[in-house]
């Protein structure tokens, strides 16, 4: 499994800038604006889709998905938000709305294959790889440790995008943690 | 609860990059979907265009909430408001297009029983699962009324069931018309 690629190497655009012109000319109709939109965008939405199901090929089916939903829905696009912080929020939708037909398939009693091969900075031996830790971690706690801890998410942010209660999103957190905590290891 | 312990897990945790590799590209199969299924404003003229496919023609009335007898009365009141629908998009109720629906699940279910009972048993279980996550986003979309994002995925849903029902009945006319 090779190291994780930030970006696609044919990437030009300024990570932190929004190509509005490219988004404006998607959202006119124009399909190669919308690939590069993929090319440009494509890893964050597969990495939020990645840590929230655990399981590469769904991962992957929720990707396309949430790409297609975003052409069919760009034209009313009202930029109230960023068009990133817009796709993520397709894209959780997207993990949810298949959740209760596949969650045999997200909860898993291995480490998955696939998951990411990231070099942990914060621990000299960890028992298992971070990643695959996250991906074991039961669907719940696992969906509000990847909003909240990777993508930045408050817990108010969270809980309205799994539609739960914020009480019972800083529940998961906690249990989240000690269980993430347990399986790296790490002193209580 | 926020002790040192997981100020470390934290700030471990946010060091992970946003972005993952896809491990393949599945930009094809976007433009494929998209090719299939283009927005609202070009679905009218595809399914005009088709107006002798039942299933395109289905299939409008539905994304543009159509009322057949409307149609020919301009000034006709559409049967069900948005705001009694609970959303700006769901299916038509009225007689005419519960009507021609019917049809084609009859021609569906007619098709259906020439294949296998293997693959019949997929293809309703995928049909019961998108008739469960339809009702479900559009339950979600009464409590939500202007989510778009969940508008979006209910129209997805009944295109799909749509799709779904034009696979087998293409899929299966070979082998009806073998004797």
């Amino acid at each position: 499994m090779g190291p994780v690629h930030l970006r696609p190497a044919a990437e030009a655009i300024e990570p932190e800038v929004e190509p509005l012109a490219v988004i404006a000319a998607a959202a006119e109709g124009n399909v190669t604006a919308f690939e590069h939109l993929y090319a440009r965008f494509s890893p964050a939405v597969y990495g939020l889709c990645l840590r929230l199901t655990g399981h590469p090929p769904t991962a992957e089916d929720c990707t396309q998905e949430t790409f297609v939903a975003a052409w069919r829905a760009l034209d009313r696009f009202e930029r109230r938000s960023l068009f990133s912080t817009w796709l993520q929020r397709i894209a959780i939708h997207m993990v949810l709305a298949r959740r209760r037909g596949l969650r045999v398939r997200f909860e898993v009693a291995e480490p998955p294959a696939g998951m990411p091969d990231v070099a942990d900075p914060g621990a000299g031996a960890p028992p298992i790889d971070l990643e695959r830790a996250i991906a074991t971690l039961p669907e719940g706690a696992r969906h509000v440790l990847v909003l909240v801890c990777i993508y930045g998410f408050s817990h108010g942010e969270a809980a309205q995008a799994l539609g739960v209660a914020e009480g019972t999103c800083k529940a998961q957190l906690h249990r989240a943690r000690k269980l993430l905590s347990a399986a790296l290891g790490l002193e209580e | 609860m926020d002790g040192p312990k997981h100020e470390n897990l934290d700030a471990r945790l946010a060091r992970l990059p946003q972005e993952v590799a896809v491990p393949r590209n599945l930009w094809p199969g976007i433009a494929r979907a998209i090719e299939r299924r283009p927005r609202r404003a070009r679905t009218f003229a595809i399914a005009a265009s088709l107006s002798a496919c039942a299933v395109g023609a289905l299939l409008w009335a539905a994304l543009h909430g159509w009322d057949w007898k409307g149609a020919a009365d301009p000034g006709a009141a559409h049967p069900v408001s948005a705001s009694a629908r609970g959303a700006s998009f769901d299916e038509p109720r009225d007689t005419a297009y519960l009507a021609a629906r019917t049809d084609v699940e009859r021609s569906f279910r007619d098709r259906l029983a020439v294949l296998d009972p293997r693959t019949r048993d997929t293809i309703q279980a995928s049909l019961a699962e998108i008739r469960r996550t339809h009702e479900e986003l559009r339950r979600e979309l009464v409590a939500q009324p202007s989510n778009a994002v969940l508008e979006h995925l209910l129209e997805s849903t009944l295109n799909d069931e749509f799709d779904l029902y034009d696979s087998v009945v293409q899929g299966t006319q070979p082998s009806m018309n073998r004797s």
